[in-house]
């Protein structure tokens, strides 16, 4: 092929060190062979048209909701993911060899964490120091002894890589608890094979599925032996957690049921799932919770994230955890430091890839080294806390220096020098211009029962400014596609098999999943009932008032109050500042529209509804979750109106309606008929019968002049959608008799309370419940009786008015509906959604 | 000597509890001075799930859960036991250097002397720290003779310090024993073993029990009728010794032990997670018996 060289206006740019290593550029500033064909086609392409393409692929991992939660920031809750379009490429030839070092390096670590569970040869013949062990926070004591069936402790097992001045690849870190970023790494390939489809295709680069067929081979293999298909959970902390997004998509991804600690229970030696359809067992658990929150009886007694009595199921062979509790035992960068002999020890062979330089400061020589050379080492504990960091010796003052030589002193066996290297750079789009950035490479590996499988390709951080080398996500890296290629672009001939997702087989949906999606279900529709109401109230507000009128303020008023009752914003209309709130609405309105601290407000609701949204991740389709964020983008598009004011928010209010409506039908149209769909329409129905009931009674249990009544029924028809409706059926005046009889007793109107409550009728029908139980069940008496007051309901007797001028039979029917239908929000938590009490420790 | 020993411990909900896990170190273990004739748990309501194992320190772990709704938890270990008067304790001028003990802990690899060697490090609820350095250092003279230094420790800590079960409970920092002087028989093992393992000596956690009732003519002891603990040191040369700072001897025959670990979180009798039952009380007795020889 010819070689294609850079334009002078890029190479000019794209400036580094003269004694740095990049990726891309080779001593004499020529492309390396490999990045050849990528270059070419971004140059070609041109900076807008790659600044076009990677605003798109931002765009496609914002709509999926790929997100990563940063603590301590209060806008770092799902902060979307950050990917530059460049990715890091890596000849096939080098991968052979950082491929035959990390699978080495896996059965090592595998090897370790079995012998310190087990025999720990490694301390009595002196290969391992005891202090180094025994002083790491993740060597956990009840493990001792514990073993998982199958060849491999170690399944799931990620290492940090980067290439130092020596050109070599180092680890510079592993992971081994509950590595993170395959997920990541997924997403970020499925976003660049969109936006760069031909050349993604024609760098002939490596797919990922395999990989994941292979985690799930490796997790099946560790089964308990009960079954062929042994039920596999996701264990996740929740959605606060950094990762949660990763934990929610390889779920959906790999067919799994998403759980947290109190979704398990620890019953007769086993571990079971909390279903809607009660207790599953559980064969194995993919773990995303950190070893030490696992169980509270044996492990930290104030964790909320575990399941207590686990570690003893554990003990007893009947579940298996991956990757087992204890093994961040290995994340220790004092290892590092041993590995060399250890692998002599075990394999007979010398390791193939290096670590970084470590010396652990537990021995009295590599103390004083470490004490001596502060300033050019990188300072790490053994064992890391959350939001701990390593420190760099050269950005420490003199007095940081002396206090960091003193702590280290204190407790020499909790601390590692490690040397300070300068990573190589590859190229960047920052600021509109290609420019080097020093990167990491996170490669993933997992074990299967005939060996560990590498992830071809992996995740790739660089540093968000030239010259940093503390790179992680929680300081704000931005991540990369990692593209393992053949040196010369070779012609795709071979179909593959794609990188969608594999089938799973049915899970049962658990408890609290329900109970997520029901809410999902009653505050989309609170939201929108809110909106059109409030639309309907600012229309009839500001477009001729006729604030003279006694009917139109009679009117107003009611609406108002219906406003209030419909968003569940008391006092509001009805506190005791009433009067002066009617008289000067749009203040209150205002803040029903924009104020997020407000309970029932829209934001709040919407808030809600995201929330319970997001803990359910995994169980909407990739369309369906786009809307739920537009729906927030429009929210805070809304919110960010307050100063213009109500008027101006209309647009966006129209906006939020037809999205919302979005959603319900999407959801309706991807969602298969199971639980999780019964339990959102029966949020949707149960939210849409208690609204209408309520704005019912408040418009109407009070009898108004007949031209304000006149009124409020065409604001409630048009709040509802239905003067359309109303007009065609009846062509007649606005009048109380077919008003009600279409919004509750029409059968075919699906905006009616009869509508709504024979939904419900043939939905409870259809819920889980206990087998060989034939009676009615409490749900459906509560329906049945509801829908007899309703059937019986005589709409002249409706609307008659009794001696204390009230409409008497209107509010006390509508009232025992009501009540019916709250009773039954009620009685489903208390059936299906029940977590039983949190649990507290004893001592 | 043979003892039988009854240890209850009840816990008294406000609320129902429908479900409770929980761990029990109750059970004596077997040890050189020790031999364990009977020991058995009850308990009550009648767990649905009851496992026995050896943890990591070698003692008896109970494991068990309950599901019967319950207002009341009682476990009851009743346990018969032969005490070995313990050899070598009287003459406390010989033995090696202290100084040696702490290099032999250092550098050899022998299976015992690398077991004691985790008791040298820091623990969860003991850490070594320069405070009780200071306090350790008058006890450890230059070339003294190992079980004199920390006889000599244990005297100290019984003379500078009064037994006050008001002043702390199990959360009490040891810090703060140590600044007002004042603790029980929990904390002044504890704040020994901080001591030792500040001068690289290994030294962990006993917990156990004393007589009730003293033979005619002897004092009862403090610390009966109630879980009691003291510590043990590793002697390179003669294994590990045992010191109760509380009652300042060296246990005869009139201590049993139920387990050992590096601090109290090892060894903690009765642990569990419950669901539901809000407040509770707590009551704890102990009766040993003397059986005669």
């Amino acid at each position: 092929m010819t070689t294609f060289s850079l334009p002078e206006s890029f190479a000019s740019a794209y400036r580094q060190e003269p004694d740095g290593y990049d990726e891309m550029l080779d001593e004499t500033g020529r492309i390396r062979a490999h990045w050849q064909h990528l270059m070419q086609a971004l140059i070609q392409l041109g900076p807008e048209e790659v600044s076009q393409r990677h605003r798109e692929a931002l765009r496609l991992l914002r709509e999926n909701g790929v997100t990563y939660n940063v603590y301590g920031d209060p806008d770092g809750a799902n902060r979307p993911w950050r990917l530059d379009p460049v990715p890091l490429l890596v000849s096939s030839d080098e991968w052979f060899d950082i491929e035959a070092g990390l699978l080495q390096r896996a059965e090592l670590l595998n090897l370790i964490l079995a012998d310190l569970y087990g025999p720990r040869q490694l301390i009595k013949k002196n290969l391992l120091p005891l202090e180094l062990v025994y002083n790491h926070g993740g060597f956990l004591r009840v493990c001792d002894q514990v073993r998982l069936a199958g060849q491999h402790q170690l399944i799931l097992y990620a290492a940090d890589l980067a290439r130092g001045p020596d050109r070599k690849m180092w680890v510079l870190g592993d992971r081994t608890q509950a590595p993170s970023g395959a997920g990541y790494a997924l997403e970020n390939r499925l976003a660049m094979s969109r936006v760069l489809p031909s050349l993604f295709r024609d760098n002939q680069v490596h797919r990922l599925a395999r990989f994941f067929q292979s985690l799930r081979a490796g997790l099946n293999a560790v089964a308990p032996k009960r079954s062929e298909l042994p039920r596999v959970v996701v264990l996740t902390p929740g959605p606060l957690n950094e990762t949660f997004f990763e934990h929610a998509y390889l779920a959906a991804y790999l067919g799994y049921a998403l759980v947290q600690g109190d979704d398990l229970t620890v019953r007769d030696g086993c571990v079971w799932l909390k279903s809607l359809t009660g207790l599953q067992r559980v064969d194995v658990i993919l773990r995303r919770v950190d070893d030490n929150y696992c169980d509270p009886l044996e492990l930290r007694e104030d964790s909320r994230l575990g399941v207590p009595g686990l570690l003893d199921v554990v003990r007893r062979g009947n579940v298996a955890i991956a990757n087992p509790l204890g093994s961040g035992v290995l994340e220790n960068p004092g290892l590092m430091a041993f590995l060399p002999g250890i692998a002599e020890y075990f394999l007979g062979q010398p390791l193939k890839l290096n670590s970084i330089a470590t010396w652990w400061c537990g021995q009295s020589r590599e103390l004083s080294y470490v004490l001596a050379n502060l300033p050019r080492l990188v300072i790490k504990p053994i064992y890391r806390k959350p939001g701990e960091h390593a420190v760099f010796g050269h950005k420490l003052s003199r007095a940081e220096l002396a206090a960091w030589r003193q702590r280290i002193q204190a407790r020499p066996a909790f601390y590692v020098g490690q040397e300070y290297e300068s990573f190589s750079t590859a190229p960047s789009l920052a600021d509109g211009c290609y420019q080097p950035r020093q990167s990491l490479l996170r490669c993933f590996m997992v074990a299967r029962a005939d060996g560990y499988t590498l992830m071809p390709g992996g995740l790739t951080r660089s540093a968000h400014s030239y010259g940093e080398m503390l790179i992680t996500n929680q300081m704000g890296s931005i991540s990369k596609d990692t593209w393992v290629i053949a040196s010369e672009p070779q012609l795709s001939s071979v179909a593959q098999a794609g990188d969608n997702g594999l089938s799973g087989h049915a899970n049962a949906l658990p408890s609290r999943a329900a109970d997520n999606i029901f809410w999902v279900g009653r505050n989309a529709e609170r939201a929108e009932g809110g909106i059109r109401l409030i639309r309907a109230t600012i229309k009839k507000l500001f477009i001729n008032p006729e604030r003279d009128n006694p009917d139109y303020q009679e009117s107003m008023h009611t609406l108002l109050r219906c406003v209030t009752g419909t968003t569940g914003s008391y006092p509001g209309f009805f506190g005791e500042d009433a009067e002066e709130l009617l008289k000067a609405p749009e203040a209150e309105l205002l803040v029903l529209a924009t104020d997020a601290d407000r309970i029932g407000s829209l934001p709040d609701t919407i808030n809600r509804m995201a929330q319970s949204a997001y803990a359910v991740r995994d169980l909407w389709s990739s369309d369906t979750w786009r809307v739920v964020d537009e729906i927030e983008e429009q929210i805070a598009a809304a919110q960010r109106l307050r100063k213009s004011g109500l008027w101006s928010m209309q647009e966006q209010m129209d906006q939020l309606v037809t999205t919302l409506s979005a959603f319900s039908g999407l959801a309706m149209e991807s969602m298969t008929r199971g639980d999780g769909w019964l339990f959102l329409d029966i949020g949707r129905r149960l939210e849409r019968g208690l609204q209408l009931v309520s704005l019912l009674r408040t418009a109407f249990a009070e009898p108004q002049s007949e031209a304000a009544e006149t009124r409020l029924i065409e604001s409630l028809l048009d709040s509802s959608d239905n003067l359309i409706c109303y007009r065609q059926h009846y062509r007649a005046n606005l009048e109380l008799t077919p008003f009600l009889e279409l919004l509750l007793l029409d059968p075919n109107n699906p905006r009616s309370l009869a509508y709504q409550i024979a939904r419900l009728q043939e939905h409870v029908g259809k819920l889980p419940r206990e087998a060989g139980n034939r009676r009615i069940n409490a749900e459906e008496r509560l329906l049945l009786e509801a829908s007899c007051i309703l059937h019986i309901a005589n709409i002249e007797e409706l609307q008659s008015v009794a001696e204390n001028g009230k409409r008497e039979a209107l509010d006390s029917q509508l009232g025992k509906i009501y009540g019916l239908l709250a009773n039954l929000s009620e009685t489903l938590t208390a059936t299906y959604f029940r977590h039983g009490d949190a649990p507290q420790s004893l001592s | 000597m043979r003892y039988r020993i009854t240890h209850t411990t009840a816990y008294n909900y406000q609320q129902t509890v429908g479900l409770s896990y929980n761990e029990v170190r109750m059970l004596p273990r077997p040890s050189p001075n020790q031999q364990v004739i009977d020991s058995k748990l009850q308990i009550s309501p009648a767990p649905c799930d009851y496992r026995v194992r050896t943890d990591f320190f070698g003692n008896q772990v109970a494991w068990f859960s309950i599901r019967e709704p319950h207002l009341t938890l009682q476990v009851t270990a009743v346990s018969e036991v032969r005490v070995i008067r313990q050899p070598g304790q009287t003459d406390l001028g010989h033995g090696i250097g202290w100084e040696a003990a702490r290099e032999i802990l250092r550098s050899e690899t022998g299976e015992s002397t690398l077991d004691a060697r985790q008791y040298t490090l820091d623990s969860p609820l003991v850490n070594a720290d320069p405070d009780l350095a200071a306090y350790a250092q008058a006890s450890f003279a230059a070339g003294r003779p190992l079980p004199e230094a920390i006889h000599d420790l244990m005297q100290r800590i019984h003379r500078d310090f009064t037994f006050d079960p008001e002043f702390t409970n199990l959360s009490t920092p040891l810090a703060t024993v140590l600044e007002h002087r004042r603790g029980v028989c929990q904390d002044f093992a504890h704040l020994a073993i901080g001591c030792i393992r500040s001068q690289g000596l290994a030294a962990r956690y006993v917990s156990g029990y004393i007589e009730t009732l003293p033979p005619p003519g002897q004092a009862k002891l403090v610390g009966a009728d109630a879980s009691h603990a003291w510590f043990s040191v590793y002697l390179p040369d003669l294994g590990w010794m045992d010191f109760d700072p509380t009652n300042n001897q060296t246990p005869g025959d009139r201590h049993i032990v139920v387990a050992w670990g590096r601090d109290y979180s090892d060894v903690t009798p009765l642990k569990g997670v419950i669901f539901g039952g809000q407040d509770h009380e707590l009551s704890v007795s102990v009766e040993v018996e003397n059986l005669g020889l």
